[in-house]
C-alpha cells in the first residue's frame, strides 16, 4: 500500500516536469480562463490599469500604499484564475530578484534594518509582476494584441503574440517527439548515486541542446509554408494599411463592466492613499 | 521591376527568419523560465542558456531579423504568455538581446570559418551580458531609496552583479553559447537554407562590414534601454517635489474616495439598467 | 471559357541549374474539376504556385512565358489580387493556419484585404466546409480532418473562382477524405468553382474529377477526360501512378486474353458490367492461414489498462478504460480504427512513454512500470509517423548508429553498414535525413527502428503521406523485414497495407478493442466495418459486389478467384 502511494507520489512529481504538463499549463493559462470577468474586460482599459500599477509603485515608498496595491493585484489575480504554474514562477521570480539580495547583504554587514528597504523593493516587484500576470494571463491573447495595437504598438508585435499562441502547441509537440527519440534510443547514465545524478543532469542539458538541431531544421520547413500563406492572406498588405487597422480595432468596446472595474480600482487606491496619510 | 522583385523577395526571407527565430528562441526561453534554475548558493546562473539559437541563426541569415525575432520571441513566449511581463524592464532585455545577437551576426562573413563563428559568438554573448549587468546595477540603485546609505547594499549589488557577469560569461557563456554555436553553425550551414528557399551566405552575398552606422544604432538602442530604467529616479524626485501639498493630502484623498465611491455607485446602477434593457429586448 | 491559360511557361528556382517547368502550355475551363498527376519532383506543386502568383512575386527565379488566371496576367498583378482569383491549400496545411481560433483564421484574409464584411465572409466559408458549429473553437481542438477543412475555408473566404489543393487527402482516413471530396464536389457543382487537385489516389480521381493532366519532367504529357486518362494504364504506371485497382485488374486480364472489354472500367460501378461475364471460383487461401497456427506465448500483455489525457478545460479525456489485449510472439498485427481511437496512445504505452493510470503492461512477462524507457528499447522499438522527428543527428548513418553507439554494441560499424545496405541507403549515408526523398526518409526511419534488433517493432502509419509508388516500395521493405523482427505491430489507415501484410487485425474504436481476428473475419463483417469507419480496398469491394462469397484482397487474388465463364 505504502509502496503504491510512493509510486503515485513520485509519478506525480515526475509528471510536473513533463513536456505534456508544461504544454497543458501554458495552454490553460492562455485559453483556459476565457470566461472570467477579467478576460471579458476591454484590453485598453486593462492596459491603462496595468500602466498605473506597473509604474506608480516604483515612485512611491510608502509601505501602506504598497501593501494596498499588493492586495488589489492579488485580488485580480485570483479573479483571473491564473494557472498554478504561473503563480509558482511568480514566487520564484520575486525571490530571485530581491530575496537573495537580503541574504547577500547580511554577509556584507547588513542587519534587520536592511529588511525594510528590501521589503519595499519586494513589494514593488510583486505588484508589478502580479499586475502583469493579471493582464497578460487573464486576457485572451488576441484581445491583448488588439489592445496593444490600439496604443500604437508595431503590427509585428501584435501579430507575433497571436501567432505565438497558435504555433506553441505545435512546436512543443514537435520538440516533445524529438526528445522522445532521444529517450527511446539514448542511454542516459545511471542516476542512483549523487555523482550519477549530476552526470544525469548534465546529460539532460546536453540532450536538450542537441535536440535543437533537428528542431531548427523541422521548424524551418514549417515557417516557409507559414510565410507563404501569410503573403497570400495579405498580411504584409494589411500591415501598412490604415483602413484595415481601424477595422481590426473596431471590435474593441468599453462597457460598463470596464468602467466599474476602473472605478473600483480607483476607489480602493484612494482609500489606501487616505489611510496612508492619516 | 527587377529591383522591386528582389526587394519583396528579401522582405519575405526576412519575415521567414523572423518567424523562425521567434518561434525557436521563444520556445527555448519558455523552458529556461520553467526549468528550475541552476542556483549555486545565492548566485543565480541567469544566463540565457539558449542564446545559441538566435546566435546561430543570425550568422546564417539576416542578422537583424534573427535578432529582433529572438527578442520578440522571448518577450511574447516567456514574458507575456507566462504573465512574467515586467513592464519597462523588459525593454532592456529586448534591446540587449537584439544588440548582442545582431553584432555577433554581423561579425561573421563566412559561416564555414569556425574561428570567426567562435569569436563572434562569445563577443555577442559578452556584450549582451555586460549591458544586462550595467542595467541591473542601475535598477537596484534607482529602486531603493538611499541606496548608498543602506548598510552593505551597494557592495553586495556590485559584488553579485559583477560575479554573476563573469561567472555567466566564463561558465554558461562558453558552455551554452560558444560551444553549441560552434557545433550548430557548420552543421546547419548549407542544410537549413534550402528548406527556406534561400541561398547560403557566402563571401559574395555578405553584407557590408560592421560600420559606424550600425555601431551608432546599437549605442542609441542601449541608451533607450538605460533610459527606460532611469525613468524611475526622476519619478522619486517627482514625488518629493510635491511635498508642499502634503498637508492637504488627507483632504485630497477624502475627496478622491468620495468621487470614486460615487462613480462606482452610478456605474453599477447604469449597468443594471442596461442589462435589464437588453433582457427586455431579448 | 478558359479560366486559366498558361502559355509556354518555363521556370527555374533561384540558383537551380535546370528548369522545373519546361515550356508548359495548358488551358483549364471554367468549372472544371482537374487532377494533376505525375511522379515526385515533376513540378506539380511549382506549377500550382505559379497560378496564385507566389511565383514569380514571392519566390523569385527565372520566369518566362505567360500565365493568365481569370483574365489577369499573373506577372502584372499583385499577390493580393490573385489571391481573390485562386485559393491555395498546402499539403502541410496545418502550417497555413496562423490564427488561434477557427472563425478568426477563416476571416483573416478578408480582414487583411480590408473587406468590411470579413466576419460574414469567414462564416460563409466555414458553412461551406461544414465547420459552422466550430466557429469559436481553438485550432488545437480540431481533428486533422477538420484542420484541413479550415485551411480550405481560409482559402475559400476570399471567394476565389479557382481552388487549388495540394494532395488534400494524403494524411486523412477514408471518412475524412470522403468528407473533403464531398465538400469539393459541392463547391464545384453548386457554386461553379474550378477545382484543381494534385492527387495520387486514382480512386478519388475516378469518382470526382473531370479531367486529368499528366506532368512529366516539368512538361505536360497530355490532358484528357478523367475516365479516358485512367485507362492509359501503362503510361500512368510509367510515371509511377497507379490507376484504380479495378482498372488494373481489367487491364491485366485483358492482357492475358481472359477478358474481353473494349473500354476499361474505372469504378466499381463500371466494373460490375465489365466483369459481369466472370464466374466466382472460390477464395484463395493464403498459406499462413491454411497452416494450423500454434498459440505462441504473449510478449505484450495489457492488463486492465486505463489511460487518459489532460485537457485544457474540465475533466481529463479518457482514452482507454479497462483495456485488455495480448500480443503473441511472431504476431504480425495491423491496428486499425479511425483518428483518435487510441492507436498512437497504445503504442506509446508499450514503449513506456506514457504510464498507464491504472492497470499494468507486461513485456516478456515483466511489468513495464519497473523498467526505464531506455532499457525497454532493447525489446521494443517505435517508428514514428513523421520520420523527420526521428532524425536527431546530421547524417542518417550517424542516426542509425546512435542507439548502438551509446550502448557500446559490438561491431556496430559493421551492423550500420549492413543496415544501410539492406535499406538501400548507402549512397546517401552522409546526408541529413530531412533532405532525402519521402521513400528514403521512411526507409531510414525503419533502419533506425530495427538498429537494436528489437523483438517487437511498432510502426505508426508507415505509409502515410507517400505517393503510391513509394508506398509500394515501403510495403516491399515491410515484407522484407517480416523475417528480421519477430513481432510487428502497425497502426495504419492504409487498408491495402493491412490486406497484403497483416496476419491479425485489431480494430480499435473509442478506446475499446471491438474486433480482433483474421482479415476475413474483419472485412467480411460489415457491422464492424461500419462501426470503426473502415473501408476495404476497392478490389475487395469489387469482388463482393460480383459475388457475396468473394473475399479477395489484392488484384492477384481477384484474378485467381474469378474466371471467365464458359461461353
Amino acid at each position: 500500500m505504502i509502496g503504491k502511494i510512493k509510486r503515485k507520489l513520485s509519478d506525480n512529481i515526475m509528471d510536473k516536469f513533463s513536456m505534456d504538463f508544461l504544454r497543458n499549463q501554458v495552454l490553460k493559462n492562455a485559453y483556459g480562463n476565457d470566461d472570467t470577468v477579467i478576460a471579458k474586460l476591454d484590453p485598453r482599459v486593462l492596459l491603462v490599469w496595468y500602466l498605473f500599477l506597473g509604474l506608480v509603485p516604483w515612485f512611491v515608498n510608502n509601505l501602506y500604499f504598497l501593501m494596498g496595491c499588493f492586495l488589489l493585484v492579488l485580488a485580480t489575480t485570483i479573479i483571473a484564475k491564473v494557472a498554478g504554474l504561473v503563480l509558482v514562477l511568480f514566487g520564484i521570480g520575486v525571490f530571485s530578484q530581491t530575496g537573495y539580495l537580503f541574504v547577500v547583504s547580511l554577509f556584507f554587514g547588513g542587519d534587520a534594518s536592511t529588511i525594510i528597504p528590501l521589503l519595499t523593493l519586494t513589494l514593488k516587484v510583486a505588484i508589478c509582476s502580479l499586475a502583469s500576470v493579471t493582464v497578460f494571463s487573464g486576457l485572451d491573447p488576441d484581445r491583448l494584441s488588439n489592445g496593444l495595437m490600439w496604443f500604437g504598438c508595431p503590427e509585428r508585435l501584435s501579430f507575433s503574440i497571436s501567432y505565438a499562441y497558435r504555433i506553441l502547441p505545435m512546436l512543443m509537440e514537435e520538440f516533445q517527439n524529438i526528445l522522445l527519440s532521444y529517450r527511446l534510443r539514448g542511454n542516459p547514465p545511471a542516476h542512483d548515486t549523487f555523482m550519477g545524478k549530476i552526470r544525469y543532469l548534465c546529460y539532460q542539458v546536453k540532450i536538450i541542446m542537441h535536440a535543437f538541431y533537428p528542431l531548427m531544421l523541422n521548424t524551418a520547413k514549417r515557417s516557409r509554408t507559414t510565410v507563404e500563406a501569410l503573403e497570400i492572406k495579405g498580411y504584409r498588405f494589411a500591415a501598412v494599411n490604415q483602413e484595415v487597422r481601424k477595422m481590426k480595432l473596431s471590435s474593441l468596446r468599453v462597457t460598463y463592466n470596464d468602467m466599474l472595474f476602473l472605478a473600483i480600482s480607483v476607489l480602493w487606491i484612494s482609500v489606501v492613499v487616505l489611510l496612508s496619510t492619516i | 521591376m527587377e529591383l522591386a522583385k528582389r526587394q519583396t523577395a528579401t522582405q519575405s526571407q526576412k519575415l521567414m527568419v523572423f518567424v523562425l527565430s521567434m518561434a525557436l528562441y521563444g520556445l527555448a526561453t519558455l523552458f529556461t523560465e520553467l526549468i528550475p534554475k541552476f542556483q549555486a548558493g545565492v548566485v543565480e546562473f541567469s544566463v540565457e542558456f539558449f542564446l545559441f539559437i538566435p546566435l546561430s541563426l543570425s550568422m546564417l541569415f539576416d542578422p537583424l531579423s534573427a535578432a529582433l525575432g529572438a527578442a520578440t520571441g522571448e518577450l511574447v513566449f516567456s514574458e507575456i504568455m507566462l504573465g512574467q511581463f515586467g513592464g519597462l524592464g523588459e525593454l532592456e532585455k529586448f534591446l540587449t538581446v537584439t544588440i548582442g545577437v545582431y553584432v555577433a551576426g554581423r561579425m561573421v562573413k563566412n559561416p564555414a570559418n569556425r574561428k570567426m563563428v567562435g569569436i563572434a559568438a562569445i563577443t555577442g554573448t559578452a556584450l549582451q551580458l555586460f549591458l544586462g549587468m550595467l542595467v541591473d546595477i542601475m535598477k537596484v540603485q534607482f529602486a531603493v531609496e538611499d541606496f548608498e546609505a543602506v548598510a552593505g547594499l551597494p557592495e553586495s549589488v556590485y559584488a553579485t552583479e559583477g560575479f554573476a557577469f563573469l561567472n555567466d560569461l566564463l561558465f554558461s557563456g562558453i558552455l551554452f553559447c560558444l560551444l553549441p554555436t560552434l557545433f550548430l553553425v557548420p552543421k546547419l550551414y548549407g542544410k537549413i537554407e534550402p528548406l527556406l528557399g534561400m541561398q547560403p551566405r557566402s563571401e559574395k552575398t555578405q553584407m557590408e562590414r560592421f560600420g559606424v552606422k550600425a555601431a551608432v544604432g546599437c549605442l542609441i538602442a542601449f541608451v533607450i534601454a538605460a533610459a527606460a530604467e532611469l525613468l524611475a529616479t526622476s519619478g522619486i524626485s517627482l514625488v518629493e517635489w510635491e511635498a508642499d501639498w502634503a498637508e492637504s493630502k488627507t483632504a485630497l484623498a477624502v475627496g478622491l474616495v468620495v468621487a470614486a465611491a460615487l462613480s462606482v455607485l452610478i456605474l453599477a446602477v447604469m449597468k443594471a439598467k442596461a442589462d435589464r434593457g437588453q433582457k427586455e429586448q431579448a | 471559357m478558359n479560366i486559366i491559360e498558361i502559355e509556354n511557361l518555363t521556370y527555374s528556382y533561384p540558383g537551380a541549374k535546370a528548369p522545373v517547368l519546361n515550356h508548359i502550355s495548358l488551358q483549364v475551363e471554367e468549372g472544371d474539376f482537374l487532377a494533376i498527376v505525375g511522379n515526385n519532383g515533376c513540378g506539380k506543386s511549382t506549377l500550382c504556385k505559379t497560378l496564385n502568383g507566389l511565383i514569380p512575386h514571392f519566390i523569385t527565379g527565372d520566369f518566362e512565358g505567360k500565365v493568365l488566371v481569370g483574365g489577369l496576367d499573373t506577372s502584372q498583378s499583385d499577390v493580393g489580387t490573385l489571391a481573390c482569383k485562386a485559393g491555395y491549400v498546402y499539403q502541410d496545411f496545418e502550417n497555413q493556419i496562423v490564427r488561434p481560433t477557427v472563425l478568426d483564421d477563416a476571416s483573416y484574409a478578408c480582414l487583411n484585404y480590408g473587406r468590411k464584411d470579413y466576419l460574414e465572409c469567414g462564416r460563409k466559408a466555414l458553412a461551406l466546409c461544414g465547420l459552422k458549429d466550430r466557429e469559436k473553437d481553438y485550432i488545437w481542438q480540431l481533428s486533422g480532418g477538420q484542420t484541413h477543412l479550415l485551411a480550405l475555408a481560409g482559402a475559400l473566404s476570399l471567394s476565389p473562382d479557382v481552388l487549388i489543393l495540394d494532395e488534400p487527402i494524403a494524411q486523412l482516413n477514408p471518412e475524412h477524405a470522403d468528407k473533403i471530396y464531398g465538400v469539393l464536389k459541392e463547391l464545384n457543382e453548386k457554386y461553379g468553382k474550378t477545382i484543381i487537385v494534385i492527387e495520387h489516389h486514382t480512386e478519388y480521381i475516378a469518382d470526382y474529377c473531370r479531367h486529368v493532366v499528366l506532368l512529366k519532367d516539368g512538361s505536360v504529357v497530355w490532358k484528357l477526360p478523367a475516365q479516358e486518362a485512367l485507362r492509359r494504364v501503362e503510361e500512368l504506371q510509367e510515371s509511377s501512378i497507379f490507376p484504380p485497382q479495378v482498372t488494373c485488374a481489367a487491364h491485366e486480364m485483358r492482357e492475358r486474353n481472359r477478358l474481353v472489354c473494349p473500354v476499361l472500367p474505372t469504378t466499381v460501378e463500371e466494373g460490375r458490367q465489365a466483369f459481369a461475364g466472370l464466374r466466382f471460383s472460390g477464395n484463395q487461401k493464403r498459406r499462413e492461414e491454411t497452416e494450423k497456427e500454434q498459440e505462441n506465448e504473449p510478449v505484450v500483455r495489457f492488463c486492465d489498462v486505463s489511460s487518459s489525457y489532460r485537457s485544457v478545460k474540465g475533466e481529463p479525456r479518457v482514452i482507454f478504460d479497462w483495456l485488455n489485449l495480448d500480443i503473441r510472439r511472431g504476431d504480425k498485427i495491423a491496428l486499425i480504427g479511425s483518428n483518435g481511437a487510441g492507436k498512437s496512445t497504445l503504442m506509446k504505452l508499450m514503449t513506456g512513454l506514457i504510464r498507464p493510470a491504472e492497470g499494468d503492461i507486461l513485456i516478456n512477462g515483466e511489468s513495464i512500470l519497473k523498467k526505464k524507457t531506455e532499457d525497454l528499447s532493447k525489446d521494443i522499438s517505435l517508428v514514428y509517423q513523421n520520420p523527420e522527428q526521428m532524425f536527431i543527428k546530421d547524417t542518417i548513418e550517424a542516426d542509425i548508429a546512435y542507439a548502438m553507439q551509446v550502448r557500446n554494441v559490438e561491431n556496430r560499424a559493421e551492423r550500420t553498414q549492413k543496415l544501410l545496405e539492406r535499406f538501400r541507403l548507402t549512397p546517401w549515408k552522409d546526408r541529413d535525413g530531412r533532405l532525402l526523398s519521402g521513400g528514403q526518409m521512411r526507409r531510414a526511419s525503419l533502419a533506425i527502428g530495427i538498429a537494436l534488433n528489437p523483438g517487437i517493432l511498432l510502426l505508426d502509419e508507415p505509409t502515410a503521406n507517400l505517393d503510391i509508388a513509394t508506398r509500394k516500395e515501403i510495403m516491399r521493405t515491410l515484407a522484407d523485414i517480416r523475417n528480421v523482427t519477430e513481432t510487428v505491430l502497425i497502426a495504419t489507415h492504409d487498408m491495402q497495407l493491412v490486406c497484403e501484410w497483416a496476419e491479425r487485425i485489431v480494430v480499435l474504436s473509442q478506446g475499446k478493442v471491438i474486433a480482433d481476428g483474421s482479415r476475413d473475419e474483419i472485412f467480411g463483417n460489415e457491422d464492424i466495418l461500419r462501426r470503426a469507419g473502415i473501408r476495404p480496398p476497392e478490389i475487395f469491394q469489387m469482388g463482393r459486389s460480383l459475388d457475396r462469397r468473394a473475399l479477395c484482397y489484392t488484384i492477384h487474388e481477384f484474378m485467381q478467384s474469378f474466371e471467365e465463364a464458359d461461353i
